[in-house]
């Protein structure tokens, strides 16, 4: 049960997040969502809330209730949410059932994308698109569930106290994408993109090592001896973001 | 000056990487050395204070092998020892004669012990004090210090690490440094049921500035403890014999029950041991303990030689005047070029931090410019000094550090603007 929440906590925030760059960054997802003006609201009953919003082009999505919601998507639990996540599950709609059409239509053929780039196979990897697409979605889902683990996974939080104030930038260079956390007493907000004056970065040498190196297929000491990831700063705070990181497939897979 | 490559070090990791988890993996490995590839991973010989890598590059070492060469490589006294035992036997069927000539020699040389035990490495005399402990009081529970370190037993490290689970730790509790009324409070909490304090003999945390104890700290401790029969434990692995001959609970003027022993023994030979008082000896004879190797004699054998001769020419002092010349002279050189160098510990083990850059990317860009010119600097550890660490290693040290901060000075102002390297 209490894994089911965070998991929730985790599909509602971490990986949904993605929406937003995944209309920004593939072409067909781009012009399917650009004359959207729309709203969904996820709701799961004693777990959290989020919503998704599509104006003007671009996805925006933050925890929460929207004002207005266009869609209104209710979960019993928060195993109902993680079943719907899985593709095993169907929400219960309580507002903007007209909408049943765009929610299995279109909102459908993004999810569907969203999952075709988080479920990487070797053959897909070799497509330089898709690697880019993959590597970045797999890095933010990665940090934005640090900031949820912190709050909610007991080890996590124990690891986060340790961690003093400050940003720590992980970068795939030479041009990103890059994304920063920052923490302040023991608390943790997640930022895309680059930050001045960080306490400590991670800079991956390019895209495949970063891709490998969120996949736990490169060895990660291996990789910082040999000069593939750069590491600099405040590293035990590194040290401590890495013993999160590594308790997201607890509840991610 | 010229700048080292390190070509085979890195071809010897790579070829590491494929077979070895990590490459090199514990405290050896890379990964805390920053920028790894500034530093050398592998060595081809070393010889009093310096080695020489693989890329044929040479050294004057500041990390001494993390401590245990205390009278530097190849030191001929004690490997002649070594290899004299070595002809009669080192691992038999039966303990050899100079365990007890050696166990004799450190319970003089050590004026609270009446009783010494040898082993390999520090976390096998840790881990068996806090099981001497555990069996003279009957109870369960640890004090140790935040960030302490006293191996890599499961009940040693950091909760949440691998490999950890709840119960390694259940009974450890962590207090801060010179902190009194937490150690007090530790013990109303948790009345009759904490058998041990374990703590170095001052606070060495990795990333952070060492701490001295605060005045009286020990006394306090040692009173606390005696009061409540808490076995009171020195974990003298890593200072050994570089602040004191006869522990560094001298330095500090106080008594503990158990002191635990390891690098610096036998300058580079693997033993460890655990000293103890009478009252306490019944106890460590009935804790079933030991290891296949814990009888090697050839450890023991350089051990009694080294700590012989680095009592007949104080190697203590030795190294805090070396350190200290050192350090000074480092301050002095960092002033010059506008940084602050704040230096904390004894100067025979300092703690080396340049303080104008919180981040911390100046100072390892400043360790990692003296490594690759020929001074081994770790950024984030203390360092060690050796009796073998001569004036001619030093001056040529400073003039090392000297250009390694002209070259970091005006990497630093660029990467102000810049502060981003590029792997």
């Amino acid at each position: 049960m209490k894994d089911d929440i965070i998991k929730a906590h985790l599909n509602l925030t971490a990986v949904l997040q993605n929406l937003e760059d995944l209309v920004q960054f593939d072409d067909d997802m781009a012009a399917l969502t650009k004359p959207w003006d729309t709203s969904l609201q996820f709701t799961v009953l004693r777990g959290p809330k989020a919503f998704v919003e599509f104006k003007d082009g671009a996805c925006r999505v933050r925890q929460g209730s929207h004002s207005n919601p266009s869609v209104k998507l209710f979960f019993f639990s928060p195993a109902h949410l993680n079943r719907m996540f899985a593709g095993n599950g169907t929400p219960i709609p309580l507002k903007g059932l007209t909408k049943l059409r765009f929610l299995t239509k279109a909102f459908s053929k993004l999810t569907n994308k969203l999952e075709y780039y988080l479920t990487p196979t070797d053959d897909r990897l070799k497509v330089t698109k898709y690697l880019e697409l993959n590597t970045r979605f797999t890095l933010n889902t990665a940090v934005f569930a640090v900031k949820e683990l912190v709050r909610l996974d007991p080890i996590a939080k124990t690891v986060a106290s340790h961690i003093g104030n400050g940003r720590v930038l992980i970068k795939i260079m030479p041009d990103g994408p890059s994304i920063h956390l920052d923490f302040q007493n023991g608390d943790v907000l997640v930022k895309k993109g680059d930050t001045d004056r960080p306490m400590a970065c991670i800079f991956m040498q390019d895209v495949r090592v970063a891709n490998d190196f969120l996949y736990g297929k490169l060895d990660a000491f291996a990789a910082v001896a040999a000069g593939n990831v750069l590491i600099r700063g405040q590293t035990p705070m590194i040290d401590s973001i890495s013993l999160i990181l590594d308790r997201v497939p607890l509840y991610l897979k | 000056m010229e700048t080292f490559s390190y070509s085979k070090s890195q071809e010897f990791f790579s070829r590491a990487a494929r077979v070895i988890p990590g490459g090199i993996y514990g405290h050896y490995s890379p990964a805390p050395l920053i920028p790894a590839t500034h530093y050398p991973f592998y060595t081809a010989r070393a010889e009093g204070a310096r080695f020489w890598d693989v890329d044929g590059n040479e050294f004057i070492d500041y990390m001494c092998a993390f401590g245990p060469m205390i009278q530097g490589y190849q030191n001929s006294v004690v490997d002649h020892a070594a290899r004299e035992q070595l002809k009669s036997g080192n691992l038999t069927t039966g303990a050899s004669a100079v365990m007890v000539e050696l166990a004799e020699y450190l319970t003089g040389l050590v004026s609270f012990a009446d009783w010494a035990y040898f082993a390999k490495n520090g976390a096998d005399v840790t881990n068996y004090a806090t099981m001497i402990a555990r069996d003279a009081t009957g109870r369960k529970k640890i004090v140790m210090i935040q960030s302490g370190y006293h191996g890599a037993a499961p009940w040693m490290q950091v909760p949440g690490h691998h490999g950890l689970i709840e119960e390694d730790y259940y009974h450890i509790i962590r207090i801060n440094w010179n902190d009194i009324e937490a150690l007090e409070h530790a013990i109303s909490e948790n009345p009759n049921e904490i058998a041990g304090f374990i703590a170095t003999p001052y606070h060495v945390p990795v990333f952070r500035d060492n701490e001295m104890p605060a005045d009286g700290y020990w006394q306090k401790v040692e009173a606390i403890c005696r009061q409540e029969g808490i076995v009171l434990i020195v974990d003298d692995i890593r200072h050994g014999f570089r602040l004191d001959m006869s522990g560094s609970n001298e330095y500090f003027g106080f008594k503990p029950d158990l002191l635990c022993l390891g690098k610096a023994l036998a300058n580079g030979y693997p033993i460890s041991a655990l000293l103890g008082t009478d009252a306490l000896k019944n106890m460590a004879a009935r804790v079933f303990y030991t290891g296949s190797f814990f009888f090697e004699a050839v450890p023991m054998a350089a051990c009694l030689v080294n700590l012989r001769g680095l009592e007949e020419i104080q190697g203590p002092q030795i190294m805090q005047t070396q350190g200290k010349k050192l350090t000074d002279a480092m301050v002095d050189i960092a002033r010059g070029y506008g940084f602050t160098l704040k230096v904390t510990g004894v100067p025979s083990m300092p703690y080396v931090r340049i303080t104008d850059d919180e981040s911390m990317m100046l100072h390892q860009d400043w360790c990692a410019e003296c490594t690759r010119r020929g001074a081994y600097f770790t950024p984030h550890h203390n360092w060690f000094l050796s009796t073998a660490h001569t004036v001619q290693d030093i001056d040529q040290t400073l003039e090392i550090v000297d250009e390694a901060f002209q070259a970091v000075k005006k990497k630093w102002e660029d990467e102000k603007k810049f502060p981003f390297e590029k792997p």
